[in-house]
């Protein structure tokens, strides 16, 4: 008898109800369960309680950005190892660098393509 | 007498009822048609996501009001996505009675409409209501001239690149709404700006410049490097800007020339482009400038040393009468 390996969970965060929307319903068709944070604070909360296999933050959230989401993702050593791909209407070269200073693995530039964020959530957590 | 003011009383009591009466009423009524809309909106969400995502979809018969309110859905979802999923939005909306009745309304008498219409046609993603913004970027209305800029920014339309640098020039749209419609639009902007670089209306210059420098590549340096020894100012300041931004080693001796500007904030930006840069040649000129120059330009030159070389910069700081903006960022580095 075969046993299916459950989905990997994958946190999703952004205070923009329509974007969360939008990855759900892409992460989800490809096969992923999803979990959703309107911010920073309940993202990390989130990421500790359920150790999903992947987060996906919004830069640019209330409370706590995505950024400094990441590096206490980071500095927990029960979220440490959790990769993190940044999400982000930020343009510039410089953000980018300090998303990847901040600790994240990947960077995605608003306005997004949903299926190639959906296949650089694939290349994320394929490297791993 | 008396009878008089109690009759008018009366009629004024009942009058207030009945405001009141029809006022409970309104309100009522737009409730009621606010939970409704929401509850459609829910029911039609997953049909928008998947249209949007690109997912077969069961066709069924819809009503008007529902095409309405998934137009909408789709049109608020487009304001996040690029790629095959904006590209699949237009190709929804392309022809559609929502799309056709926006273009329309686009010659609306009322101000508020058009500017919605425009508005909405940068969200449904057609290509082919381009030449129609295009027009109201003229339109009496400075909000239909800044929705139209903003959409034509949306659907990344290359010939609005020249349009909107004039627009960006003249003041007719607010500079931050012209300018992210000009990033929007992209590298397919970069003809018309390499052309623009050289017309002799000086702000056209530098708004050409100011813009190659956000979206040029290597072969745009030189247009840029000679930017810097333009006759305005401006252009001068705006040029040393992107040569910061194209982070060019071709410009730094452009660059470092630059600190002798006549103009102080052509220094100022000089000064920051060549801590972009990272020029080391540039060190002594710009300890100079930090000593010597006036507050925003000496500042700038020490903020510069402290990208380039911070060593530099304290070792500078620590020689007699180096001054308040070369201690400044001494302190701030070792902070």
């Amino acid at each position: 008898m075969s046993e299916t390996l459950p989905a990997p969970l994958v946190l999703v965060a952004d205070d923009d109800p329509d974007i969360l929307d939008l990855v759900r319903y892409r992460l989800e068709r490809s096969g992923y369960e999803v979990a959703t944070a309107t911010d920073g604070v309940e993202a990390v909360r989130l990421a500790g309680e359920l150790t999903p296999a992947l987060a996906v933050l919004d830069v640019m959230m209330p409370s706590l950005d995505g950024l400094e989401a990441t590096r206490r993702l980071r500095n927990d050593p029960a979220t440490a190892e959790i990769p993190v791909i940044l999400l982000t209407a930020k343009a510039q070269d410089a953000d980018v660098q300090e998303g990847f200073l901040a600790g994240a693995d990947d960077y995605i530039r608003k306005p997004f393509s949903p299926r190639e964020l959906s296949a650089r959530v694939q290349a994320v957590l394929g490297r791993r | 007498m008396l009878e008089a003011l109690g009759i008018g009383a009366l009629v004024l009591a009942v009058l207030s009822v009945l405001f009141l009466v029809a006022l409970v009423l309104r309100r009522t009524s737009l409730a009621r048609a606010e939970r409704r809309r929401n509850e459609l909106e829910a029911r039609l969400r997953p049909l928008a996501l998947a249209l949007v995502d690109g997912d077969e979809v069961e066709e069924r018969e819809l009503s008007a009001e529902e095409r309405a309110i998934l137009a909408e859905a789709i049109g608020r979802l487009s304001r996040s996505v690029s790629g095959e999923a904006r590209e699949r939005i237009g190709e929804y909306f392309a022809g559609t009675e929502a799309y056709t009745a926006e273009v329309g309304a686009l010659r609306d008498h009322r101000a508020w409409r058009r500017a919605t219409a425009a508005y909405r046609l940068g969200d449904m993603g057609c290509p082919e209501a381009v030449p129609a913004i295009l027009r109201r970027l003229d339109d009496r209305d400075p909000d239909a001239r800044a929705a139209a800029a903003r959409s034509l920014g949306r659907l990344a339309a290359p010939e609005a690149a020249e349009p909107l640098v004039h627009t960006l020039v003249s003041g007719t749209v607010p500079r931050a709404i012209a300018f992210r419609a000009l990033l929007d639009i992209g590298p397919g902007t970069l003809p018309v700006l390499r052309t623009l670089v050289h017309d002799p209306d000086q702000d056209v210059r530098a708004s050409a410049i100011e813009l190659l420098g956000w979206l040029g590549d290597a072969s745009d340096d030189s247009a840029v490097i000679e930017g810097v020894g333009d006759p305005a100012a401006e252009v001068r300041a705006r040029a040393a800007g992107a040569l910061g931004r194209l982070a060019s080693a071709d410009g730094a001796d452009v660059l470092t020339r630059a600190l002798d500007d006549r103009i102080y904030f052509v220094r100022l930006h000089a000064a920051r482009a060549l801590g972009q840069v990272g020029e080391h040649a540039a060190i002594p000129a710009l300890v100079r400038q930090a000593r010597e120059d006036r507050f925003e330009a000496a500042r700038a030159a020490a903020e510069a040393l402290a990208r380039i070389d911070p060593d530099a910069l304290l070792a500078a700081a620590d020689e007699p009468g180096a001054g308040p903006h070369l201690h400044e960022a001494a302190d701030l580095l070792r902070v």
